[in-house]
């Protein structure tokens, strides 16, 4: 068959499929809205038919532009058919009642690595701090051990934050893009097998835990605690289910097991997506206790350990239970 | 749909980097007025700026945000499908680990490496960046009387000369007759080449697109 008669034969065929595709609305959203019927059975053989005709057009090296226009029929067909509709509150909800915890809990042995990661250097570098004050000086610079200081003062008029942060929505929008900035890095550099992971943990770790030595050796842990311990909750255990992620996309390229290492990368990557969109409204949540609570004067300490207490609990009963019942069919 | 190769994608990182710039200049003049809370909003933004601008207009339906609409290119997944949310955020957050150790570094090497040009994010987000295709469309034929080949064809020899019946309107008349010398064996003039042989090679290409006298 020569191209134009090819061409001639199916001319209609490919036209109708075209003004099929323009009277749906691409956004997935405003077709459902519209409440139309769609002749899907004729789409789809029309779809299946085109895709014939782009194989034998390739085949027989027809005209560049017949394959051309064929190519981007058949694209667009494509798109709407096999689209997967995601967006919407329903999937949104479903990420913190159920796939935020259940992607936890499944990746427990990266969570427990990347906490130890994160622990064991805050510890021992905040009990060599506490034993000896002046090794702070190996983990920040004097002037800012000194801003540290100041920040956690019995007299300073807001705790944890430097004199010239003005108001309490100042810092807030410094804790978001500082905190949720270094979680981001945290997962990011697990590509690199998963020692940028390692090393982001453990330089935090030891800082945190450096800072921590410091203050109580200079005798400021009636600020310092009563302000980490409310917002640490969701923020340690952001930066560490970050890492935990991190690690985990790392142990792919490292051990794919039975995948390629471009298969094993794209499913871990696929897989922490929950993840990341947790640990993301978590720092949110950390940044505003932070800002509006943490540093807050006009709270009594103890009322503040009160509410750490709450916090941590909460979070720990979150991973731990919650969607259970989804996930096994049943309740257990 | 054909993978977009490195300058492509760079001038649209540019223009994109521009956009972000300006709209964090301009957003800092307004914030000045606000005291801590328009610092705040400013610090927000700039934070939404750096990981989810990308993002936000990506999963719109073109697919691509503003500098890469205007080079014409569009993110989807591996297989054709609109980029999925998880893909989006994946593919940018990974950005980190592609600016490293510098300027991008590691994303330039994997880019000039791979034959679909992409990123450490497109790889592990199963994401590729691609030319968007706009119509074409065929220049009408020109009108010249079709003649039957003179000897088999080899498919690879019609491929050519349908090829060259089709662009035939597109190129300089000497370029034309350049191409077509080549194939002039197909209508017996071998060695020759001029205005007559040419029509004679184009009406051998219009008889294998389908024109009959």
């Amino acid at each position: 068959m020569t191209p134009l008669a090819f061409e001639q034969r199916y001319q209609e065929e490919w036209q109708e499929l075209e003004r099929l595709l323009d009277t749906l609305p691409t956004p997935a959203w405003r077709r459902a809205a519209a409440d139309r019927p769609v002749p899907a059975v004729r789409l789809a053989a029309l779809y299946r038919r085109a895709c014939g005709h782009l194989a034998l057009a390739r085949a027989r090296s027809y005209p560049a532009d017949l394959i051309d226009r064929l190519d981007r029929l058949t694209a667009r067909g494509h798109q709407i058919i096999y689209h997967r509709h995601e967006v919407g509150l329903r999937p949104l909800a479903r990420i913190f009642t159920r796939d935020f915890p259940s992607a936890v809990r499944a990746n427990a042995g990266y969570v427990a690595v990347a906490a130890a990661v994160f622990a064991v250097p805050a510890l021992v570098l905040g009990l060599l701090v506490y034993w000896r004050s002046d090794l702070i000086l190996s983990v920040v610079g004097s002037d800012q051990t000194a801003r540290f200081e100041e920040m956690y003062s019995a007299s300073a008029a807001s705790i944890g934050r430097s004199r010239d942060a003005r108001t309490d929505w100042m810092m807030f929008g410094f804790y978001i893009r500082n905190n949720i900035g270094i979680s981001f890095q945290c997962f990011a550099a697990g590509l690199f097998f998963g020692l940028g992971s390692i090393f982001f943990l453990a330089f935090n770790g030891a800082f945190g835990g450096a800072l921590a030595g410091y203050l109580t050796e200079r005798g400021l842990a009636g600020t310092f605690w009563p302000f980490v311990a409310t917002h640490s909750s969701f923020e340690v255990t952001a930066i560490v289910l970050s890492g935990a992620a991190g690690l985990k996309i790392g142990h792919a390229l490292i051990a794919p097991r039975r995948a390629t290492r471009r298969q094993a990368l794209v499913r871990a990557t696929r897989d922490s997506a929950p993840i990341i969109y947790g640990i993301t409204a978590m720092l949110v949540v950390a940044a505003a206790i932070e800002a509006f609570w943490s540093s807050s004067r006009w709270v009594w300490p103890s009322v503040k350990f009160v509410a750490a207490a709450g916090c941590w609990t909460a979070v720990i009963l979150y991973f731990v239970r919650q969607g259970r019942y989804r996930e096994t069919g049943r309740a257990d | 749909m054909r993978p977009a190769g490195l300058n492509p994608r760079l001038y649209a990182f540019l223009l994109d980097w521009v956009v972000r710039l300006a709209v964090i200049y301009g957003v800092a003049v307004v914030a000045e007025f606000l005291g801590g809370l328009g610092t705040a909003v400013w610090l927000i933004l700039i934070f939404l700026l750096e990981w989810f601008y990308p993002v936000a207009f990506e999963l719109l339906p073109s697919g691509a945000t503003p500098g890469k609409r205007v080079f014409g290119l569009k993110v989807v997944m591996d297989n054709g499908l609109p980029v999925t949310v998880a893909a989006s955020v994946t593919r940018n957050l990974l950005r980190f680990a592609d600016f490293l150790p510098f300027m991008y570094g590691f994303a330039i090497v994997t880019m000039l490496t791979r034959r679909d040009c992409k990123r450490l994010g497109d790889v592990a987000a199963a994401t590729l960046v691609v030319h968007d295709s706009r119509a074409t469309g065929r220049p009408p034929l020109q009108d010249v009387a079709p003649l039957p080949p003179v000897r088999p064809l080899t498919p690879s020899t019609q491929a050519a000369l349908v090829a060259l019946a089709v662009r035939a309107p597109r190129l300089t008349a000497e370029r034309l007759d350049e191409l077509a010398a080549m194939a002039a064996a197909v209508s017996n003039d071998a060695g020759r080449s001029g205005r007559d042989v040419t029509l004679r090679v184009l009406g051998v290409g219009h008889w294998i697109l389908g024109r009959r006298p």
